[in-house]
């Protein structure tokens, strides 16, 4: 259920803009882009979209950190940890059924880890398409460019042809 | 799909195999015997009223589940590992990354700029074209002697 009874009415700004098809430059500028945090109904958000580290989340962090994570490995080490832990709480269930929330809690980090990984990749798959991107574009510009040329030359060979028999009268 | 949401999806799989293995055994499984002092359990109730064909049946199959899940689960680990090896990364990619980025960009823009020269002599010759051809058709139209 809404908080406010009814709709707000709109905002009276047009009244700001009545001669805008005279001049253009009577109205107020649109407001500039919002940069750092802002404010929307009620919620914080922030314009810096980063992925926030795992100890930020209370989440305590399984692989070694360092500037270079390499991922293949870390991620086939993570699957058979978590291999492991799954063995292991069916081992804890036969034996000492009451234990097994330590086991649950070591595989749910387990996967927090594992999908906080994959989330890091993301940065790199971005760059990676900006680049594919990149090329696709260069190429088409060239390619428009050597159509251009082509067909520039032909209209050059054409008009000569037509002044050799117009000439030629 | 690319292949980190292909990861991404394989590993949720792996954890829901993971939580439908546990959860079928655990009601599926039969009472365990707490101790030497208490009477063996019961035997299950269907086995007391329809005939013990289908008991058997029942039970094989209780017993057929937890291999049949856990290769399942295996199989699963394999996969996300085989999806692993086709991962396009290489060890200390993000300079490199950055690096082509600005080399691709000033290619893009100088490029651009001769894509753009091209354009305007194109656009410049269209123009003389067109009034060479309304020159030619203003002759033609003069020469044409009005009845």
């Amino acid at each position: 259920m809404a908080a406010t009874a009814t709709y707000p009415p709109p905002p009276p700004y047009y009244r700001l803009y009545k001669d805008y098809l005279q001049n253009p430059k009577s109205a107020p500028e649109p407001p500039p882009p919002i940069e750092g945090t802002y404010v929307l109904y009620g919620a914080t958000y922030t314009t810096d979209d980063v992925l926030p580290s795992l100890e930020d989340q209370g989440v305590r962090q399984l692989y070694p950190k360092g500037p270079h994570v390499d991922f293949k490995k870390e991620l086939r080490a993570l699957n058979r940890e978590l291999q492991l832990h799954i063995l292991e709480l069916a081992d804890v269930l036969v034996e000492r059924p009451s234990q097994y929330a330590r086991r649950v809690e070591d595989i749910s980090l387990i996967f927090k880890n594992l999908h906080h990984l994959l989330n890091s990749l993301r940065p790199h798959q971005a760059r990676a398409t900006l680049i594919h991107i990149l090329e696709l574009q260069i190429q088409r510009r060239k390619q428009a460019i050597e159509d251009i040329k082509r067909r520039r030359e032909e209209a050059q060979k054409l008009l000569k042809e037509s002044l050799v028999t117009l000439d030629g009268h | 799909m690319d292949i980190i949401s292909q990861l991404q999806e394989q590993a949720n799989t792996i954890a829901s195999l993971a939580f439908n293995t546990f959860g079928t055994l655990q009601r599926d499984a039969p009472p365990v015997r707490l101790s030497p002092n208490y009477p063996e359990p019961p035997a299950p109730a269907a086995a007391a009223n329809p005939p013990s064909e289908n008991a058997a049946a029942a039970a094989a199959e209780i017993a057929e589940q937890p291999k049949l899940m856990s290769a399942a689960l295996v199989k699963a680990a394999k996969q996300f590992d085989a999806l692993v090896a086709a991962l396009p990364v290489s060890e200390g990619a993000e300079e490199d990354q950055l690096k082509r980025i600005a080399e691709l960009q000033a290619e893009n823009e100088a490029v651009g700029q001769e894509l753009q020269n091209q354009l305007e002599a194109a656009e410049e010759e269209l123009k003389q074209v067109q009034e060479l051809f309304n020159q030619a058709a203003d002759n033609c139209l003069n020469l044409k002697k009005p009845d």
